[in-house]
Formats: C-alpha cells, sequence, structure tokens
C-alpha cells in the first residue's frame, strides 16, 4: 500500500477514534441536559426524543425542573456545603499529604515501606464495613457533621494524595535539591520555593482528583447529615429530591439538579487550572 | 568521637522525615484506627446490626462459611433396569445426577457454584455462600475490563489533550464532563438510557436504526449486564485516568521529544522509548488507585443491579442492612482488605514503585 | 367527648410535667404533600401544647437507605430521633427497639384502625408502631381498550388476564411496538416479593410461613402460577418487567403502553394529571384471582416510638395525635390511604378521592407478608424469596419445584422452622 494511503487511513482511523470517545462522554450529559427539560409525561413518551417535544412532535421545552429546582433551599445551602467540605478536605489532604510525600520522595530513613503501606491499607476498605465504626466514633467524639465528613473523607484522599505526590517527587531531580542544599537553604525552603512549583501540574491534578472525589461522596454524606439537615451536601440533598407523591421520582428535577452542579465545575476548572498551574511555576527557580 | 557531618545530616533528614509524617499519623489515629480495628474484632463474631443480641466469639465461622468450597464427583444417572448410563436425546450428552443430591447438606449446607470435566469425570464445585463467590468473580472480571478499557482511553485522551492536536481545548472540556458528574446522578442517567422500551436511549437509537423492536433490557439480560456495568462505569473513570496520566505527561521535558524529533524518530517510537517508560511511575501510582477503586467498586453496582448482581461491596452493604449480620460483612470487608492487599502488593513490586 | 376529655387531661399533665422546652423529633418521609401534611401536623401540636418543639426531620424515600439511616440510629442507640416512620415490615424485625405502644395509651386508638394492620403491628402482645397510613396492591386497567376489544370488565382470574393481554395486543402492537399487557415489579427487590404473594395466595399456594411456624412455600400451587407467570415474560409482559419497580412499571403503564398494570393506588392520582397520556382512560379493580380468591399485598407505613427516646410517653402522644382520625382524613384527601375504618365512609373523603370507596374491600382483605411471623429475620427471608422467584420468572430455572424446595430449606437454616414438601 502507498506511504500516502496509509497516512490518510491512520487519519481518518485516529479521527473515527476522537469522535466515537467524543461522543461517548459527552452524550450521556447531554440526554441528562435534555431530560432536565422534560416533563414527567414527556420523559415517559415513546420512543425517546432529542430534545423536548410535546404529542404533537412541536418543540417543547419546560423550565419547571430548575425553577423547582433553584427555589430549593436544602439544594441551594447544599452547594455551599458541599464545595465546603470538598475544599477543606483537598486543602488538608494535598499539604498533609505533600508533607509527607515529601519525606517519603526524597528523604532517607528507617521504615519508608512501612509506612507508605500502612496508609495505603486505610483505602483497602469498602466504604459500607467502616461506616458504622465511623459513625459510633463521631458520636463518642460529638463531632459536627461537616467535621466528621472532611475527617472521613481524608481516609480516602489522604493516602491517594500522599503516594501520587510520592511519585512526582521521586521524579524530580537531585540535582536541583542539592545545589539549594549547597547554597544554604534548609530542606524545608527547598521543599516550599523549588519542589512545590515543579509538581504544580500533579498538585492541581491531584487537588482536582481528591476534590472530586470528596464532592461526589454519598454514603457517609447521608448517614452523618442525618440529623444536621442543614450540612448536607449534594449527592444527599439530590436524592432527597422527591415527587409530590410517596414513590413518585422526580427524575427531570434530579437531572436539573445534576446539570446545574456540573457545569459550574467544569468552567471553573477549565479557568482556574491554567491559572493555577501557572501560578504556582511563576516561583521555579530556572537553568 | 563524635558523629561524622554525613552522620549529622542522615540523622536530620531522619528526624525531619518523621516530623512531617506526624500529620497523616494523627488524621490515620482518629478516623482510621478504631473504625477499622472494629471490621476486624467484629469479623471474628456473630454480631448482629443494631441489635442488643448478646455478642460472641465465633473464631473464624465466617471466613470458613464466606470461603467453604467443596469438590464432589457426579456419577452419571444410570437407568434402573438395565444399568445403562442414560444420555440426553437431543445432544447425546451424558446426564449427570443432580447436585442436589451429592453436596452435602449437614452441618453446613453447600450450593452449587459450577460444573466442569475433569478427565472424564465431572466434578461438581460446591460453595457455602455461593453468592459472595459469585460476587468475587463479577468483581474482579469487572475489574480487569474496566480498567483495562479506562487506561486505553485515559491514555489517548490524555496524548490528545497533550499533544497539539488541534482539538484538544473541546476534548479537555468534555474529558471533564463525566468526572464532574456526581456518580450517584451519573449511574441514574445509565439507568434511565438503558430503560427497556424505547423511552431509553439505547433502545430508542435501536429502534431507529431499524436494529431491532427496541425492547432489549440491558440490565436483566446476563449477556448484556456485565458489558453494561463496564461501560457506565469507564465512562466515569476514563477521565479519572486521563487527567493522572496528563500529569504525568506534562512533566515530561519537551527537550526530550525535540531531541528525538532531530534524530528522526517517529512518533511511534518517540511513545514507546519516551513517553512510557518516563510516564511508568504515575502510570504505576493511577493503575494501582484505579484498580483499587474497582475492586471497591459500589455505588454503580447498588444502583443499577442492586440485588441482581453483586459487587464485593454491595454483597457486604446487603448483608449489613438487609441481613444485619455484621460479622458476616465484616468478615466480607476483611477479605476485601486482603485481596486488594494482595493486588496491591503485585502492582507495587512490578513497577518497583516502593523502590528508592 | 372522649377526645376532649382525654385531650384536656393530657393538656393538665403536660403542663404541669414541662417547665423547660421539649423536642421531639419525628422521621418522617421525604416527599412533598407528605411532608407539608407532617408539619402542618406538628405545628398544630406545638400550638395546643406550648412547650413542645416538635421537629419533623426528613429522612431518604428509597426504602433500602432509609432502612440503613435507622440502623444506623439503633446502632449507636441514639436519643436524637424519637418517632420513627416505619415500614409495615419492618415491626417484626426492629422490634426490640420500639416502646410498646399499649403502655402508653394505645388501647384507645387501636381499635379504630384495620385489625389487619394493627395484628401486623403487634410482636409478643406489644404494639410496636400505630397505623399511619396504607397501601394495598391493586390492578390498574385500560377501560378505553377493553371497550374496544369487545370486553366489558376488568379479569376476576389470572387466565382472563393473560387472554385479555394476548387479544389487546396482538392488536395495539402493530401501531405501537411498546405496546405491552401487563407491566409488575418483577425487579429483584421487596417489590417483587409484594407481587408474587399475591400470585401465590391468589391460587391457594399459602404465604411463604404459616402460623405454625412452617414452611409451606413448596407447593404444586405455587409451583403452577410462578410458572405461568414466567411464560408471560416476552409475550403479554416485557422483558424489561425483570428490571421494573413501582415506577418503572408506571412509567409504562402512564405513557399508555400497558393494558394492565400492578401498582399501588399511589399511581392513580398521577395518571390523572393533567398531561398524562391516559387522563381518564383507566380505573382500578381488585387484582385477579387464581384457584383460590384475590389477594392483595398490605403495605403502608405506622409510626413507632423509640425505646432510646428521651421522653416516650410525650413521643407517643405525638405519633398518636399524628396518626389521629383529623389528621388522617387530611391526609386522605391527598390521597393517601387512612387506615382508620371510619374514614371510608366519610362523604368529604369520598368526594375528593371516589375511588377509595371501591379500595375498602381491598384493604380489609389484604394479605400481609409474613414479616411478623418470620420475625427477626424478614428481611432476609424476603431477599431469598424475591430471588428464587426472580430467578424463576426469568426462566433462570429448569425445575421450579426445585427451587422451591431449595428456597424452602434456606428459609428453614435461616428461621428454624420446619420446611414442608407436598
Amino acid at each position: 500500500m502507498k506511504r500516502a494511503t496509509k497516512k490518510k487511513i491512520k487519519k481518518v482511523l485516529f479521527w473515527f477514534v476522537v469522535i466515537f470517545v467524543f461522543v461517548y462522554l459527552i452524550f450521556p450529559f447531554y440526554w441528562a441536559l435534555n431530560s432536565s427539560f422534560k416533563t414527567e409525561n414527556q420523559l415517559m413518551m415513546t420512543p425517546a426524543t432529542f430534545i423536548p417535544r410535546d404529542t404533537q412532535g412541536n418543540f417543547a421545552p419546560t423550565f419547571d425542573n430548575y425553577k423547582s429546582v433553584f427555589t430549593n433551599p436544602t439544594f441551594l445551602r447544599a452547594i455551599l456545603n458541599s464545595t465546603l467540605v470538598g475544599g477543606i478536605t483537598t486543602l488538608l489532604s494535598l499539604i498533609i499529604g505533600s508533607f509527607s510525600a515529601f519525606a517519603l520522595g526524597k528523604l532517607r530513613f528507617k521504615g519508608k515501606r512501612l509506612f507508605l503501606y500502612l496508609v495505603l491499607s486505610m483505602t483497602m476498605f469498602p466504604q459500607v464495613t467502616v461506616l458504622a465504626g465511623l459513625y459510633a466514633v463521631i458520636n463518642t467524639l460529638n463531632m459536627s457533621a461537616t467535621l466528621s465528613m472532611i475527617l472521613s473523607y481524608m481516609i480516602f484522599t489522604l493516602p491517594f494524595t500522599t503516594w501520587v505526590l510520592t511519585a512526582f517527587f521521586k521524579e524530580l531531580p537531585v540535582e536541583i535539591m542539592q545545589s539549594a542544599q549547597v547554597d544554604g537553604a534548609t530542606a524545608f525552603q527547598t521543599f516550599y520555593h523549588i519542589l512545590m512549583p515543579l509538581t504544580a501540574p500533579a498538585m492541581v491534578t491531584t487537588g482536582l482528583l481528591a476534590f472530586i472525589a470528596a464532592w461526589n461522596e454519598y454514603l457517609f454524606a447521608l448517614t452523618f447529615t442525618s440529623i444536621e439537615t442543614q450540612a448536607r451536601t449534594i449527592p444527599v440533598a439530590i436524592s432527597l429530591f422527591t415527587g409530590q407523591i410517596a414513590r413518585q421520582e422526580p427524575f427531570g428535577e434530579i437531572m436539573a439538579g445534576a446539570v446545574i452542579v456540573t457545569i459550574p465545575v467544569v468552567v471553573l476548572v477549565l479557568i482556574f487550572q491554567k491559572k493555577i498551574v501557572a501560578g504556582l511555576t511563576a516561583g521555579a527557580v530556572k537553568g | 568521637m563524635g558523629k561524622t557531618p554525613k552522620g549529622n545530616i542522615l540523622k536530620n533528614e531522619q528526624s525531619l522525615a518523621y516530623k512531617l509524617l506526624i500529620p497523616t499519623l494523627v488524621v490515620l489515629a482518629i478516623v482510621a484506627i478504631y473504625p477499622l480495628g472494629q471490621v476486624v474484632v467484629t469479623s471474628f463474631t456473630n454480631r448482629v446490626f443494631a441489635s442488643n443480641q448478646e455478642t460472641k466469639f465465633v473464631g473464624f465461622d465466617n471466613y470458613a462459611r464466606l470461603l467453604g468450597v467443596t469438590f464432589k464427583v457426579l456419577e452419571p444417572k444410570t437407568d434402573k433396569n438395565s444399568g445403562e448410563i442414560i444420555k440426553d436425546e437431543k445432544t447425546g450428552a451424558i446426564v449427570y445426577e443432580s447436585s442436589i443430591s451429592v453436596l452435602p447438606r449437614t452441618p453446613n449446607r453447600y450450593k452449587e457454584l459450577f460444573q466442569f470435566n475433569w478427565f472424564g469425570k465431572r466434578i461438581v464445585v460446591g460453595a457455602r455462600d455461593r453468592e459472595f463467590l459469585v460476587a468475587v468473580g463479577n468483581t474482579l472480571v469487572f475489574t480487569v475490563f474496566s480498567v483495562l478499557l479506562e487506561t486505553i482511553i485515559g491514555l489517548f485522551l490524555a496524548l490528545v489533550v497533550n499533544s497539539n492536536f488541534k482539538g484538544k481545548g473541546l476534548m479537555r472540556t468534555t474529558m471533564l464532563i463525566p468526572w464532574a458528574v456526581i456518580t450517584v446522578v451519573s449511574a441514574r442517567i445509565w439507568e434511565w438510557m438503558l430503560q427497556p422500551g424505547t423511552a431509553g436511549f439505547f433502545n430508542m437509537i435501536m429502534f431507529r436504526l431499524g436494529l431491532s423492536d427496541g425492547q432489549a433490557s440491558f440490565l436483566t439480560n446476563s449477556a448484556l449486564q456485565m458489558p453494561t456495568m463496564v461501560a457506565v462505569d469507564v465512562w466515569k473513570t476514563a477521565p479519572y485516568m486521563a487527567l493522572l496520566i496528563l500529569a504525568g505527561l506534562q512533566m515530561i521535558p519537551k527537550e526530550l521529544y525535540e531531541a528525538s524529533e532531530v534524530d528522526g524518530a517517529s512518533k511511534i517510537r518517540q511513545f514507546f522509548q519516551i513517553t512510557l517508560p518516563l510516564l511508568k511511575p504515575s502510570l504505576a501510582v493511577a493503575l494501582i488507585f484505579r484498580t483499587l477503586d474497582a475492586l471497591r467498586v459500589f455505588d454503580v453496582f447498588q444502583v443499577l443491579m442492586s440485588s441482581k448482581m453483586y459487587s464485593m461491596a454491595s454483597y457486604n452493604y446487603f448483608q449489613l442492612i438487609q441481613n444485619r449480620n455484621m460479622g458476616l460483612s465484616s468478615a466480607v470487608g476483611m477479605i476485601i482488605f486482603i485481596l486488594i492487599g494482595i493486588f496491591s502488593i503485585i502492582y507495587i513490586r512490578s513497577f518497583g514503585v516502593d523502590q528508592s | 367527648m372522649k377526645k376532649v376529655l382525654l385531650t384536656v387531661l393530657l393538656v393538665a399533665l403536660l403542663s404541669v410535667a414541662l417547665f423547660a422546652e421539649k423536642t421531639i423529633t419525628v422521621a418522617a418521609g421525604a416527599v412533598g404533600i407528605e411532608l407539608e401534611l407532617a408539619r402542618q401536623a406538628a405545628a398544630e401540636f406545638e400550638a395546643l401544647f406550648p412547650g413542645v418543639k416538635v421537629n419533623v426531620l426528613d429522612t431518604p424515600d428509597m426504602v433500602q437507605d432509609r432502612l440503613g439511616l435507622y440502623l444506623q440510629f439503633f446502632e449507636a442507640k441514639s436519643d436524637k430521633v424519637d418517632v420513627y416512620q416505619i415500614d409495615v415490615i419492618w415491626p417484626g424485625d426492629l422490634a426490640q427497639h420500639f416502646v410498646d405502644l399499649y403502655q402508653y395509651g394505645a388501647y384507645d386508638y387501636a381499635p379504630n384502625h384495620f385489625p389487619a394492620i394493627v395484628e401486623n403491628n403487634t410482636v409478643d402482645g406489644k404494639l410496636i408502631g400505630i397505623p399511619w397510613f396504607t397501601d394495598a396492591g391493586v390492578l390498574y386497567y385500560r377501560t378505553d381498550l377493553l371497550e374496544k376489544y369487545g370486553y366489558d370488565h376488568p379479569p376476576a382470574t389470572w387466565d382472563e388476564l393473560e387472554e385479555m393481554a394476548e387479544v389487546v395486543m396482538a392488536g395495539e402492537k402493530k401501531n405501537n411496538p411498546d405496546f405491552w399487557g401487563f407491566v409488575f415489579q418483577g425487579n429483584a427487590y421487596e417489590g417483587l416479593t409484594c407481587d408474587a404473594l399475591e400470585w401465590i395466595a391468589s391460587n391457594d399456594g399459602g404465604s411463604i410461613v404459616n402460623r405454625n411456624q412452617e414452611v409451606t412455600i413448596a407447593n404444586e400451587n405455587a409451583v403452577e402460577i410462578l410458572d405461568k407467570v414466567a411464560s408471560w415474560i416476552g409475550t403479554i409482559s416485557p422483558e424489561g418487567v425483570l428490571a421494573m419497580d413501582e415506577e418503572g412499571a408506571r412509567q409504562a403503564w402512564q405513557a399508555g403502553n400497558a393494558l394492565f398494570m400492578r401498582n399501588w393506588p399511589y399511581a392513580y392520582a398521577l395518571g390523572n394529571a393533567d398531561d398524562s397520556a391516559i387522563k381518564g382512560k383507566f380505573d382500578v379493580s381488585v387484582l385477579p384471582a387464581g384457584k383460590g380468591g384475590s389477594a392483595a399485598t398490605l403495605g403502608g407505613w405506622q409510626l413507632a416510638v423509640s425505646k432510646y427516646s428521651k421522653d416516650p410517653a410525650l413521643a407517643a402522644q405525638v405519633a398518636f395525635f399524628m396518626a389521629n382520625y383529623d389528621h388522617q382524613k387530611a391526609r386522605a384527601m391527598q390521597s393517601y390511604n387512612p387506615t382508620i375504618k371510619t374514614l371510608y365512609e366519610d362523604p368529604e373523603v369520598l368526594e375528593a378521592v371516589p375511588f377509595f370507596g371501591s379500595l375498602y374491600d381491598v384493604f380489609i382483605n389484604a394479605v400481609a407478608r409474613p414479616s411478623t411471623a418470620s420475625a427477626p429475620n424478614y428481611n432476609e427471608v424476603s431477599t431469598l424469596f424475591f430471588k428464587a422467584v426472580h430467578k424463576i420468572i426469568s426462566g433462570d430455572s429448569n425445575d421450579t419445584m426445585a427451587t422451591l424446595e431449595e428456597l424452602a430449606l434456606d428459609i428453614s437454616d435461616v428461621t428454624g422452622f420446619e420446611p414442608v414438601f407436598e
């Protein structure tokens, strides 16, 4: 086969895969968006429609779902709660995790392996198993719902940030560190002024992933906020969306809630990811 | 004789290291020790969840129940009069006796897990807790396929976004969307799309394209269940992989690629000689955590499958909440822990992640 | 008159006892109207008894999640919730966490409610929960389609239902490939226990466990009816029915894609909503019968008082108040089936919800799931049951009797009851 044809085929194949992946990733969200503008009876229509239509086939979106979601005080407060819990969990996980990661990645000491495995073992249990015990701890210590969520989420996010950052710290060239030490910088100064900016992409990524893990968590949040209802997070608030009558499931509203929560997150990440990375690397020492 | 300067530096490093590790240990002490300790202890008891019933220590009983298997030989059915072996009229295969008559019933009942042929003999494998072993099997299959697919797609996405491809901005945005959708809601969206009947998206498409009558039931058809679960999970997790791999890619200095281009290496060669080796540590960590998460999968199985198909973690949940068997569910938790531990050690050793 | 005296007595007693403000927390549902009504009742109680604050807590509507939550509270012996809204199948399993309402004045209230429900809520002579609202399975049918194909009454037997479904489907499927004859709750969950119990009991197959603590499920009548249902999958019921819960069935039904539906009464009001495709085109009747008589599974919710509450006496008063005639009437106007018998003859209620009149017979004759009989293991028994039934109706079992026999052995293992084989 001619080289040019081969290249063309590769290109077509490549584009095919790109389009397939693109559709796979975005379509369910489009479907959620579509459903959020439909009334319950439009949702039941067979066959389903790509855009909200009424029985005559005309374009007929409804804004009722969004209205009901925006006037739901629990949901609006939940957005704040989730942001708070997610933010603090992420910050703490990154800070504490990077301390440990620095030690594990760059310093020499005994018991490194033991510590790594110990930290990892925290995440090896499924959430359900530790729930009862955690709830007992929280009740005994009389912790507030928000604090209990933050600490519980750390069980899963802290090992994650520790391990990922350790891997990245290890990759960093030792020469930069050594040259800094020769210059008289303490280990901590080396860490703060040199290593942190260099691992900016890792920090941001790990932070985002840790944030979204806390953002998405349902089981613990449900249990811990059962009494303190003002501390409810988004997954719990959405699960409490109900119709007017028992058993009725307001699918359209749930979709509207999902859309309202997803879009700002994506937009914020897009805007800030570049900025944060740029900001952190600005302090790096070049050459 | 004082300490050498090098000895001092080492000592300083060590003490700094320990100081840096203290915050993690504090968090561990508060939130992890009691719950995890309780799981370990409870797994050796017959404790009932939310009950005033007295808890008794039962040793390894729970484990014996979960992991108890037995092998029995099945004899072919013979005609009572002639003594000849009975064969199935249609297929000609030998008809064997029912496994219920062969598997032990007291003191513990064993239920059939599966049968197989071994050198002309038919062996039936019986299990005391068939559902648990099936759940383990389901989880393992799910993990293998899910991690494989999400790594491939994640790698593809990360490479595309990291390159000079024209649509990379769009890809980056697209990648973030499944990641940002709340997990329990995403399971509900897929459940809605998978509806049997043309109110569900997939059936609607198949119907409109004339491929089927639009009544496929994805969640009850045993052939379609696992692929569906994998597709739903990969949708949510491929972006995770992509983000982790992307971070790793961004740390590879561009100069290496430029130098290699000058040398005339093709993109594929660059990938295998530069990208992959330098990506290994971040890829290793990503794989460890994604595999851990896949082995612990709960949300998608509980929402989409509930009691039709269990993963280890959803089986754990049902044992705890439905049957209130806290001892058993703690033992399940421990087994999950050990299984995950084994996987982690294998990964870590093969990738050499814990080497200095 | 008695009510007024009682109230006055209570006010007197309570005003003396109350110097500090007491809080009673009620864990109720999250559903719109229901929550509204509960909060209204709470406010009325607060007005009658100043110094008492009644806090209504909303909990997840998904039964699984709610049970999980309650269990966490009980495990922690929490005193944060005083009154719990419990499902009709929970008194047996959770009895140890609730007080005996007879000790707190329930003798005055219990006789007003349906005896079947009160009996269901009584464990070892103790009244665990005061009935709040009830539910029973009914058959929904399309009046327009039955008329079109020449039928003048809803099916009285399962055979009739099958025949009608076949005829109508043959006609309607040509224009509407999504049309099916019968939709019900076929997913592997508690809802299937409800439906299957109806099939089996209506065919004289018993109700899984009998009063003599025997497991009777493995019998020919049960095999017969379950095989019949299995034959419906793919013929008059879509394969997707095996994943349907109440809402799933209602979705197919309300879009106009089903001739018959088995569901709880809640779907009636929703089906007559303004933009519903089947508005005015359907009605309800009792479920068809098999060899025996028609059977409907009892559902509904009760109010129970926690043993760990700081003031169970006051909590009990709140519970009785919220479940009294006036409040049940207010809820009845919003389609919540009351448990107080006389409300079914109240003219205002009948005007607001006309089909309640026909439901009276259904509720009086409803079949309770064996939750109290198999306490404290009902959940486990039910799980074994619905899994076995799901296996049979999916066609995954090649020998129905053998599956039922294994089920009987399993239930026997859990409960210690003797299995009875035919």
